[in-house]
């Protein structure tokens, strides 16, 4: 079996704090780390390995320092590693990121299994997986928490709407994993050095892809940014529960709720 | 000046000596790891008197002078310093404001009754948002015809997990700064009082400080000490003297730590003989001599400005604490690295005395604000009026 | 001067930190109480290779040099200063003696298992009156055929209870004193004759074993002799020298949580009207530990480097140990000094760290006899010899 996972670099979004009042992001530690939900869908991969023996590729699509985050994908496990990476490529939009993945990916085929995290804990975009099976023709599962084979199936656990659900699909397919999917394991450290030191990233870019400069020209632009408007506050009601119910009925028939 | 003790006093160390050979030294090392309550010794006090040390004859107590209270202070904290702080919160904290606040029914009540050892005063101030800051004391006593309704809870409450009495601090108004608080005697047992959780510490493991709740305990008003707003001030007059006790406490401790390392330096051998032959032990034992000279100066100046009722107690205390308290952690950490790897071990006095020490610092007013008390006393006739 | 971390450590940093804080941290109060680091512990350390750090991968170690090595002390040194002992005693002398002197032969048979953490290492060298001094040794190791018979015991040994395999330090030829008459052996615990004696209660670092090892007539064959016959105390000098420079990184992993929390605390505790941090004394506190932090930081993964690179580093090595103690110590201190009342308590881990801080002032050398190193090397470039 033949994995491809997808996972993105981005800013540990601890080190960032959001200034509502000045309309403002600011970052305090600039700290890039695997998005979270991408981690999982490695740890998911890692683990269809253990189980079964299986072949899984890291392909990141970011900039140069996403060299790391595919150092850390094979200390963690994975076998070969591929940055896409290319001045072309900075600040293409999601719809792009996704056809320049699928290239990749068919680059690599066969591949029995595609996984990507479910959401970025960044721009929390949430486009990636539908648009990439899309692109591959392969079926999806969205939310995937635990994946295990059952001879030629893969039965996949999936959240539908916080609840746990069971579904089985013919590989090849797209899974895109919950961030709350079981966690990565700990890197051993001599995987660690020996990521650095013993082992190769591939590096693609758009050129190697088959890339025109017209093919990569966004269909999005971005004219600034807006906060969304904040919530209010809600009304805290105090006193006896009697006293509580009574007012909180008669606020909900005053908005005529009920 | 006359630094000689006088008959009575010279006396009374003899006695102190043998009291704390006798009846605590014996049970420090079992009080401190078992975390008990020094009740053996505090019984045995009572006997002798001291834990009515400073209060006159007629209320059964011992009438020392100050300068043989610091005595006995600097021979229980050489002994045992969880003993000597449970005793001094009994007598310098509860009891000697008592002595000068109280009306003549509240002495003739109590005083007896503590010398006796049947009642055990605890110091209800610090709240958890209020230390040092006694402004921020949240502690409510509400004046309803003849009694007072209290509401709050008091943190490191010293000696309420085996007291009777407890003074309390508590807001009677929303005057600024000390001047709405107001002090009571509450007995334990009093409806709407809780003796809640006792706090695990470090060192000083004997003593006994917990969380105290008042859920609405009712006080009658003949039970405040004092007038009414004149709480904080007889807090800080009964600090002047408890930190003159608890530098004497200090001074015991380090003297303590003193004859461990000396004794250890002379037995120990490393390199062909005992270690005391080297100099930098030499330093150790050099430098914490002279502080320990300096520290018995300090506690006896203070000691007499407190007998003399002089006004210059309330800056000097704050000096001779922080500076007894500082010495004597300096001192047992000294004494410790002498001992080498066996002054970590819970063996060895020193191990206990290091602990004990460390809460000296931080105990009845930080280092931190000491500081604040003195240099504001420097500034203030240069027209500076320092606030925290 | 390129004073960046290479990436490949910046990674296993990442590991680790997170390892200590998923792991160890939630553990640390327990330890402490419990006093034992739990096996699943080390189980889970070993799987990661963090019980081998320093060796290389052919011995089954992790390979990461004494720079990763300091990496790993730091980053468990910041959350539970009982797991990096056990870890430090294991990786940093007991087995590093072995990957310091040992045969490839004795290597593969020992060093192999210990750097995977399937066993566990210690390393005998102190006596009741042998510590730094060599001279004093008595454990005796007496020929006999092919074999020697190992009598004596040795103290304060840190994993003592837990160890499989231990670098012992024996007299072989009383004539001879520490330079010839002293050898190095490596002896397996479960051997006829081996016993654990006195287990000690320690003020601090409880969940790190320390005890007696007790040799009755061992019988060590001589193959298990530890690099040259008679040098045994060239083995232990070196092996100390190693072991100093990652105390030090644990001390400033110590140090550094230290400040991490008081940081913290003064940003929360408010005190007459505004967080404590707004006072000049804490800032100074704040700055003066950040300001040590940051020169043990240099001095030690420089230490580390030159550790690395294979340059002379006993001078560096012990000044790693000496102000690394004292920076943890003071920093723990103040950290005390800042949570007031509750940084004696118990129930934070600030009391904890401050009772664990204070053995790295004493054990693997005080912190006198580390004076007496550095001093004594300066002095040799001089042409003057410094005997202790």
């Amino acid at each position: 079996m033949r994995i491809a996972v997808a996972v993105k670099q981005i800013l540990d979004p601890e080190g960032i704090t959001v200034n509502r009042r000045r309309e403002r992001i600011f970052i305090n530690r600039e700290e890039r780390i695997i998005n979270p939900a991408d981690k999982c869908a490695l740890e998911a991969a890692l683990r269809l390995k253990d189980a079964h023996g299986a072949e899984v590729i890291a392909l990141s699509l970011g900039r140069p320092s996403a060299d790391d985050a595919l150092r850390e994908a094979l200390a963690l496990g994975a076998d070969q590693a591929v940055l896409i990476s290319d001045k072309a490529l900075a600040g293409i939009d999601a719809p792009t990121a996704a056809v320049v993945l699928a290239r990749a990916i068919e680059r690599l085929a066969p591949c029995d299994l595609v996984l990507v995290g479910q959401t970025a804990a960044d721009t929390g975009g949430d486009q990636t997986a539908g648009r990439l099976a899309e692109l591959l023709g392969l079926p999806q599962v969205l939310h995937a928490v635990t994946l295990s084979l059952d001879g030629e199936r893969l039965k996949v656990v999936r959240l539908w709407d916080g609840r746990p659900i069971m579904v089985a699909v013919a590989p090849p397919a797209l899974i895109a994993v919950s961030p709350l999917a079981p966690p990565a394991r700990y890197p051993h450290g001599a995987r660690i050095l020996n990521a650095y030191r013993q082992m190769g990233v591939s590096v693609w870019t758009a050129g190697d892809l088959g890339f025109t400069a017209e093919e990569l020209r966004p269909n999005i632009e971005s004219r600034g940014q807006v906060f969304p408007p904040e919530r209010e506050l809600g009304n805290v009601i105090e006193g006896a529960p009697e006293q509580m119910a009574g007012e909180i009925l008669a606020l909900l028939r005053q908005r005529r709720l009920i | 000046m006359d630094f000689s003790l006088n008959e009575d006093q010279r006396m009374f160390v003899k006695m102190f000596e043998d009291f704390c050979a006798n009846e605590v030294a014996p049970l420090a090392q079992e009080t401190d790891h078992k975390e008990k309550p020094p009740l053996k010794q505090l019984e045995a006090a009572s006997e002798q008197g001291f834990l009515g040390a400073i209060f006159p004859e007629k209320y059964d107590g011992a009438e020392l002078d100050m300068i043989s209270y610091a005595l006995l202070m600097e021979h229980l904290g050489k002994a045992c310093a969880s003993t000597a702080l449970t005793i001094n919160v009994h007598v310098a904290l509860v009891g000697s404001a008592i002595l000068r606040h109280g009306t003549e029914e509240q002495k003739e009540e109590l005083l007896p009754a503590m010398s006796a050892g049947e009642v055990i005063g605890a110091f209800a101030l610090s709240e958890s948002g209020a230390g040092s800051d006694a402004a921020a004391l949240r502690t409510s006593a509400v004046c309803q015809g003849d009694r007072y309704i209290l509401r709050g809870s008091k943190t490191w409450v010293t000696n309420a997990g085996i007291g009777q009495l407890l003074l309390v601090f508590a807001r009677t108004s929303d005057e600024p700064g000390g001047k709405g608080i107001s002090a009571f005697l509450v007995d334990v047992d009093t409806p709407g009082v809780r003796v809640g959780y006792r706090e695990k510490t470090m060192g000083l493991r004997g003593l006994v400080a917990n969380t105290v709740y008042f859920d609405g305990t009712e006080v009658p008003a003949d039970r405040l000490l004092g007038q009414e707003g004149q709480g904080f001030a007889i807090a800080l007059e009964a600090l002047d003297l408890s930190r003159v006790g608890l530098s004497a406490i200090c001074l015991g401790a380090a003297e303590a730590a003193l004859e461990n390392g000396t004794r250890f330096a002379v037995e120990h051998e490393q390199f062909g003989g005992p270690i005391a032959l080297k100099q930098a032990i030499q330093n150790f034992i050099a430098d914490s001599r002279a502080e320990v000279e300096a520290m018995r100066h300090l506690v006896h100046y203070a000691a007499w400005l407190a007998e003399q009722g002089d006004s210059r107690l309330r800056t000097q205390a704050a000096i001779t604490k922080l500076i007894c308290s500082e010495y004597a952690m300096r001192i047992a950490n000294r004494m410790l690295q002498v001992h080498g790897g066996y002054g970590y071990m819970k063996e060895y006095a020193i191990e206990r005395i290091y602990r004990d020490l460390r809460a000296m610092e931080i105990a009845e007013g930080t280092s931190q604000i000491l500081r604040f008390l003195i240099a504001r006393d420097q500034f203030a006739p240069h027209g500076i009026s320092l606030r925290p | 001067m390129d004073f960046t971390l290479p990436k490949e450590y910046e990674l296993l940093r990442r590991m680790i930190r997170d390892f200590a804080r998923q792991e160890v941290a939630p553990l640390a109060k327990r330890i402490d109480i419990e006093e034992e680091v739990p096996r699943e512990i080390i189980r889970k350390a070993a799987e990661l290779g963090m019980m081998g750090v320093p060796f290389p991968q052919e011995y089954g170690g992790m390979g990461a040099g004494e720079l990763g090595y300091c990496i790993l002390m730091e980053e468990i040194g910041r959350v539970c200063t009982s797991t990096a002992t056990v870890i430090g005693a294991h990786t940093g002398i007991g087995a590093m003696a072995i990957y310091l002197d040992g045969t490839p032969e004795q290597k593969k048979k020992y060093l192999t298992p210990l750097a995977r953490g399937e066993k566990i290492a210690a390393f005998a060298l102190t006596e009741a009156n042998a510590g730094s001094d060599a001279a004093a040794i008595r454990t005796r190791a007496v020929r006999d055929g092919d074999d020697f018979i190992l009598t004596g015991s040795k103290m304060f040994i840190t994993n003592g209870p837990i160890a499989d395999i231990v670098s012992v330090m024996a007299v072989t030829d009383p004539s001879l004193g520490p330079r010839g008459g002293i050898t190095a052996f490596i002896v397996e615990m479960d051997w006829k004759g081996c016993s654990v004696g006195k287990v000690e209660d320690k003020m601090g670092i409880r969940g790190s074993g320390t005890s007696e090892l007790v040799f009755d007539e061992v019988r060590v064959p001589k193959e298990n002799i530890l690099g040259q016959f008679g040098a045994g105390f060239v083995t232990f000098m070196k092996t100390l020298d190693v072991g100093r420079v990652s105390l030090g990184a644990a001390c400033l992993g110590g140090a550094q949580a230290a400040l991490e929390r008081s940081i913290q605390w003064a940003k929360a505790r408010s005190q007459f009207g505004k967080a404590i941090v707004h006072n000049q004394s804490i800032q100074w506190m704040i700055a003066n530990m950040a300001t040590e932090i940051e020169a043990l930081r240099s001095l030690v993964y420089r230490t580390a480097w030159m550790v690395d690179t294979g340059q002379p580093f006993t001078r560096y090595a012990a000044m790693c140990k000496l102000y690394g103690s004292e920076v943890a110590s003071r920093c723990i201190s103040q950290a005390v000094q800042i949570y007031g009342a509750l940084g004696y308590s118990r129930d934070l881990e600030i009391e904890r760290m401050f009772r664990d801080a204070r053995i790295a002032e004493i054990f693997e050398g005080t912190n006198e006899i580390q004076r007496i190193v550095i001093a004594s090397d300066i002095m040799r470039q001089e042409g003057v010899r410094i005997s202790p």
